[in-house]
This record gives structure tokens, C-alpha cells and sequence, in this order.
């Protein structure tokens, strides 16, 4: 391996991107643990109370069951509309395909209110608003988009032949599918599955438009706490946030490598 | 319907192409082939690249759907087969090895298909791998073996499953030299061997005509011909095949009866012809003499060195007659060094190594 040599004027202005991106979530940690009432920097005496108080909290407790059962939900579905859309897109290469590509990533570059306000005058009159189904709806136009981009590179990454080779050595389409392609796509899939899961758990925009009183998810707790209170509450659920993310990405990056997965590479 | 076909087809034909046809949207890639594969031989289909040879191997293998025509193997009618139904045998270009299964997995994986019992799996693998001298690699994955080790595992992979025909698509463009030259030797040894008929794409003639049986040879998605190696280079059915099939020099003449004036001289055709033509004589054919040195019964021009280019075994000389460039290739010997350029020579050659073919266009 050969390493890149960097100029210090750009290794310098590297880090100094990486604390104003890192420095505000690092501050959490320190707060999370505070002992005292209010959210104040640096905290003046220490506890794991608030850590305890999470468990406490049905509202928070509600929400983040609902959260779990509906990222769990969203990734499923997800990976049910991925894998086949990528497929056409990718392999049969029909005309429309470049199209639908487009179509399907289309969410990703619209600012999220702009699709929240649409999805509420469209759910509205379907009765969709204030319902699990409505919120899970929601969340699958922005996971859709990332699923068929993972799962598409990944996709594109795997050579046609390898396919047809299985299919001249006797190997039914179906065969070919569950014994040569899905193999050679796992780790994309898994990280479209991770990526899917991490987007449906932390969103708030969207979720702001189609909770109600029966559903809410767990940023949406999160965030009707901080209108009312400003405990280190807060603090403490966002470094336990902070922990399932970085869990994530290191299954992903165990199993499959990150910068392979992404890229679509095997 | 198909048993009527197979009586039309080649005696003995156990592959047969019939008016195959392949339109890609309004492109024509392959337009009315039709060829007979006799059972046990080894044929290559050559032409030069986007020729349509690897569409034609495709629609034998049911890769690629035929337009219109059918293929046939053993007199039965396979043109609207799957893939896996057709029990063939492909080595692709790329290899096409499974990246994530060992060498053994990949080899086992045909037979696997099959539903063949374990132990005759393990036993036909083993026998596979040493077939092609692969012992020692069975638990490599494909990407940590060389380029000709693929190359191997793929064709191992393909004659495990003891295909009726075996297809191959340019399998040795991706390998260097001399390994190419190897493993000509050892395809066309293992083909022999088996006595398994197969179908060899390339667009390298010296390949072609050095493995084959039968050399069918496509241009622009034709068959311009088919014969043995000696037929079509000594026999080609047009300056297509005389130029893409080895080198010739190509010259334009004017015919009556079997002379032929090419610029200033007279030049004998083995048979007459009338009109503008286009005689060709292949350089090695060529023998350099003095200017004054006589070739009783030979044709014989004039000319003078203009270029010298020594390869080694060869020397290939581009000589000036009367404002054409002639080329001319001799043998090299350590007692003898090459020519220099601006030396006047004659050139002569056999009457029967003239080609000739009237003019195109
Ligand atoms: N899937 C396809 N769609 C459109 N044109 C194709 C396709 N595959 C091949 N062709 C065209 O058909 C011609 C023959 O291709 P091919 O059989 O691959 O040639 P060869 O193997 O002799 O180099 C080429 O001009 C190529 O561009
Ligand atoms: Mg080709």
C-alpha cells in the first residue's frame, strides 16, 4: 500500500472539519452524565441518574418500542422493494430503467419538510395520519432511495457471466439467484439494512408531520421533551443513540468492510 | 418437423446452425448462418472483433435468444432450450469464476446441479483438477490464483459436467505469450482426449487455424467461409478471408487468360481470368534474388529495398516495385545477414501461390 501524502495546511483544515462536525456530539457525553437538573456545560457534579430516568419515562419508553418496531418494519420492507427494483434497473436495462432510477432516488435531493408537507396532504384524506402504517409509509420514501443505491452498486459490481456461467452448468434462475447473486450481494444488502434501519430510527421531519397521539416515535418524544423540559434526559438517550449507530456501522464494517459495502465493491 | 432438419444438415453434423439470424433492435449481429459441427471436432469461429462471434456462441449456448434460424444438436431442434437445459459447457472470456466458492466449489458446482451423488462429486472434482494440473489449489478462492489458473478452473469447471459440446469465447485473449501458446496446446490435447465436440471463438487466425479441425470464418456477421486450416489459406474463398487469414500483398491488375499485368510486369495466374483483378501473393512465399537472377517457371518481378524490419526468426523486408510496396518475409540464418535498404532485388514466386479475385467495388 502506498500512502497518500498530505500537505499540513490540508491535514489542518481535515480536522478542524472533523471537530466542528464531531465537537457538538462529543459534548453529549459529558452531559449525559450530569448531576444536575438542567442542561449546563460543563455539569458541576456527576451521576448516572438521568440514565436511570429514561427508564422510567413510559412516554420515552413508548416511543422507543415503537421506534424499534418500526425501523425493524421499514428495513424489511425496504429491502422488499430494493432488491427487485435495483434488479431491473441494473440488469434488465430496459429503457424505463435509468428513469426509475431517478425516481426512486429523486426523495434524497428534495429537502425533507418539502416531503413531509407532501406526504401530509396526501395521507391526510386517506386517514393515514396519526397511524403506525402512515409514519411507516413516510419513512420508507427516504429509505427506499438509499436501499436501491446500495443494493444497485452492489448489483452493478457483479459480473453478468458469473450469472449466465451458473445458468450453462445447469443452475434454474432461482437457483442462480439464492446460490450466486445473493451471496455476491449480501454485504450490500446489509448495508442497505443498516442504512435503512439508522434512517427510519433517528427521523424526526417527517415523523413531526404524521404523529399523533396513539404513535409517536422516539425523536419525537425526544423532541416534545425539549419543548417542555431541559433536563439531561436528552443527553443521556443521545449518547445511547449515538452507541446503536456506531454498533451498526461496526457490523457492517466487521462483516462486509464500510467503504467496500457502500461502494458496492466485493 | 425437427427430424426433417437434421436430414438436411451436414452428414454426421452433431451441431448444426441453421439460417441463424440475431437483430439487436435494428442492428443485424449474425445474418443466416448456417454451420455444421461434426461430432468430436474442435471448430473455431474467427473474425475480426464486433464480427458477431460471441452473439453466435451465446445463441448456442441459449444465452442470447436467435431472431430467427435453429440450432441443433443431435438432430434435435434446441433453439427455444434454457441455458441450463442444454447441457454445454462455456469457458468465457472473463472466466466467469464464482468469486465467493473455492476452485473445488466451483468445479463441484455443475455436477451439484446434476444432483450427482457426493461421492462420485468429490471423485469427478479430483479427477477434474488434476486433469487440468491444478492439484494443490482446491481450496484457493478464484481470486488468488493467476490469470492462466482461472483460465484452468474454468475450464474444469466446464468439462466436469461432461458436456455434449464445449464453447469457448476467446479464452486465452486475456493471457500473456506464452502462456497463450501453452495453453492452446493443452485445450486442443484435452479436446482430443475427450473427444468432445467444440465450437472455439477467436479473432486470432494463427490460433484458429493451429487448434482446429475446421475454421468458419465471419465478417460483418456473415460466414465468408468454412473449411480446414489448409483450404483457407490456400484456398481462400475471397480476399476477405486471404487477408485476415495470414498476410498477403494486394495488388491491383488487369487479366486476360492467366496473364496478368500488375503496374510493369507480367505476372502468370494458375487459372484465366478476365478483367480488373486483385492478386495477392503472401510474403514468406517470396523469394529475394539479384536484380539479374532469372526464375524459369516462377513469376518474377523487380524492386529495390526500401524497408528492413528484423524480428528475430523473421525478416520482413518492404521492397519498391514500380511505385508500389511490396512485402516480403524470409527466414533469417546466422550466415547470412539481412538485406540493406536501396539494394536492388528480383522477387519470385511459385505460379500456384498467386491468388487472384476480381476486383471489388
Ligand atoms: N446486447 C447488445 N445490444 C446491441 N448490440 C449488441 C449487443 N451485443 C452485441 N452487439 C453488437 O453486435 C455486434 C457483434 O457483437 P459480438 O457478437 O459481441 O462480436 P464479437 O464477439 O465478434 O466481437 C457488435 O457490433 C456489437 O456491438
Ligand atoms: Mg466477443
Amino acid at each position: 500500500m502506498e500512502e497518500a501524502r498530505t500537505s499540513w495546511p490540508l491535514k489542518i483544515l481535515v480536522l478542524l472539519l472533523f471537530a466542528f462536525l464531531l465537537v457538538p456530539v462529543l459534548v453529549v457525553i459529558p452531559l449525559s452524565f450530569s448531576g444536575e437538573n438542567t442542561l449546563r456545560f460543563p455539569p458541576t457534579s456527576w451521576s448516572l441518574r438521568w440514565y436511570g430516568a429514561i427508564f422510567q419515562n413510559q412516554r420515552i419508553m413508548s416511543g422507543f418500542r415503537i421506534s424499534a418496531t418500526l425501523a425493524t418494519l421499514v428495513t424489511i420492507l425496504t429491502l422488499a422493494i430494493t432488491l427487485p427494483a435495483a434488479y431491473v434497473i441494473v440488469r434488465l436495462r430496459t429503457r424505463g430503467s435509468e428513469f426509475l432510477y431517478n425516481v426512486f432516488t429523486a426523495p434524497l435531493l428534495l429537502p425533507t419538510i418539502v416531503l413531509g408537507l407532501a406526504i401530509l396532504i396526501i395521507f391526510a384524506p386517506l386517514g393515514l395520519l396519526g397511524t403506525f402504517t402512515g409514519i411507516a409509509l413516510g419513512h420508507l420514501v427516504l429509505t427506499v432511495p438509499y436501499g436501491i443505491r446500495v443494493t444497485a452498486t452492489a448489483l452493478a459490481g457483479l459480473a453478468v457471466p458469473v450469472e449466465e456461467a451458473a445458468a450453462t452448468l445447469g443452475a434454474r434462475p432461482l437457483v442462480v439467484f439464492t446460490r450466486i447473486t445473493l451471496p455476491l450481494i449480501a454485504p450490500g444488502l446489509l448495508s442497505a439494512a443498516a442504512l435503512s434501519f439508522l434512517v427510519s430510527f433517528d427521523e424526526l421531519v417527517i415523523t413531526l408531520f404524521l404523529a399523533g397521539p396513539r404513535v409517536s416515535t422516539l425523536p419525537f418524544e425526544m423532541f416534545r421533551h425539549l419543548e417542555t423540559r431541559s433536563d439531561p434526559l436528552i443527553a443521556a438517550i443521545a449518547v445511547l443513540m449515538i452507541a446503536l449507530t456506531l454498533g451498526a456501522v461496526m457490523i457492517v464494517h466487521r462483516t462486509v468492510g464500510l467503504s467496500k459495502s457502500f461502494a458496492g465493491g466485493r | 418437423m425437427a427430424t426433417a432438419q437434421s436430414a438436411a444438415a451436414g452428414d454426421g453434423a452433431f451441431l448444426s446452425l441453421r439460417g441463424l439470424r440475431k437483430v439487436y433492435t435494428d442492428f443485424v449481429a449474425v445474418e443466416n448462418l448456417h454451420l455444421d459441427v461434426p461430432k468430436g471436432e474442435l471448430i473455431a469461429l474467427l473474425g475480426p472483433s464486433g464480427c458477431g462471434k460471441t452473439t453466435t456462441l451465446r445463441m448456442i449456448a441459449g444465452l442470447a435468444s436467435a431472431t430467427a434460424g435453429h440450432v441443433m444438436v443431435g438432430g434435435r431442434d434446441i433453439t427455444s432450450a434454457p441455458p441450463y437445459d442444454r447441457d454445454m459447457g462455456v469457458v468465457f472470456q472473463s472466466y466467469a469464476l464464482f468469486p465467493h466458492m473455492t476452485v473445488a466449489k466451483n468445479i463441484a458446482f455443475g455436477l451439484q446441479m446434476r444432483k450427482v451423488p457426493r461421492a462420485e462429486i468429490d471423485r469427478r472434482v479430483a479427477e477434474a483438477i488434476s486433469l487440468v494440473r491444478l492439484n494443490g489449489m482446491e481450496e484457493r478462492r478464484p481470486r488468488e490464483l493467476s490469470g492462466g489458473q482461472q483460465q484452468r478452473v474454468a475450464l474444469a469447471r466446464a468439462l466436469v459436467i461432461r458436456p455434449s459440446i464445449l464453447l469457448f469465447d476467446e479464452p486465452l485473449s486475456n493471457l500473456d505469450a506464452k502462456l497463450r501458446d501453452e495453453m492452446r496446446t493443452e485445450i486442443r490435447d484435452i479436446q482430443q482426449r475427450l473427444g468432445i465436440t467444440a465450437v472455439f471463438v477467436t479473432h486470432d487466425q494463427s490460433e484458429a487455424l493451429a487448434m482446429c479441425d475446421k475454421v468458419a470464418v465471419l465478417n460483418a456477421g456473415r460466414l465468408e467461409q468454412f473449411g480446414s486450416p489448409i483450404e483457407l489459406y490456400e484456398h481462400p474463398a475471397n480476399p476477405f478471408v486471404a487477408s485476415f487469414v495470414g498476410r498477403v500483398n494486394r495488388l491491383p491488375g488487369t487479366a486476360a487468360g492467366t496473364t496478368v499485368k500488375v503496374g510493369a510486369h507480367d505476372v502468370i495466374l494458375p487459372k484465366p481470368m478476365t478483367g480488373a483483378v486483385e492478386v495477392m501473393v503472401r510474403p514468406h512465399r517470396i523469394a529475394l534474388g539479384g536484380p539479374s537472377d532469372t526464375a524459369p517457371g516462377a513469376n518474377r518481378v523487380t524492386g529495390t529495398i526500401s524497408q528492413v524490419a528484423y524480428a528475430g526468426d523473421l525478416v520482413q523486408y518492404g521492397i519498391d516495385v514500380g511505385g508500389t510496396r511490396w512485402f516480403v518475409e524470409q527466414q533469417t540464418t546466422a550466415a547470412r545477414p539481412p538485406e540493406v535498404p536501396g539494394t536492388p532485388v528480383s522477387l519470385s514466386w511459385r505460379v500456384e501461390d498467386t491468388l487472384a479475385f476480381p476486383a471489388q467495388g
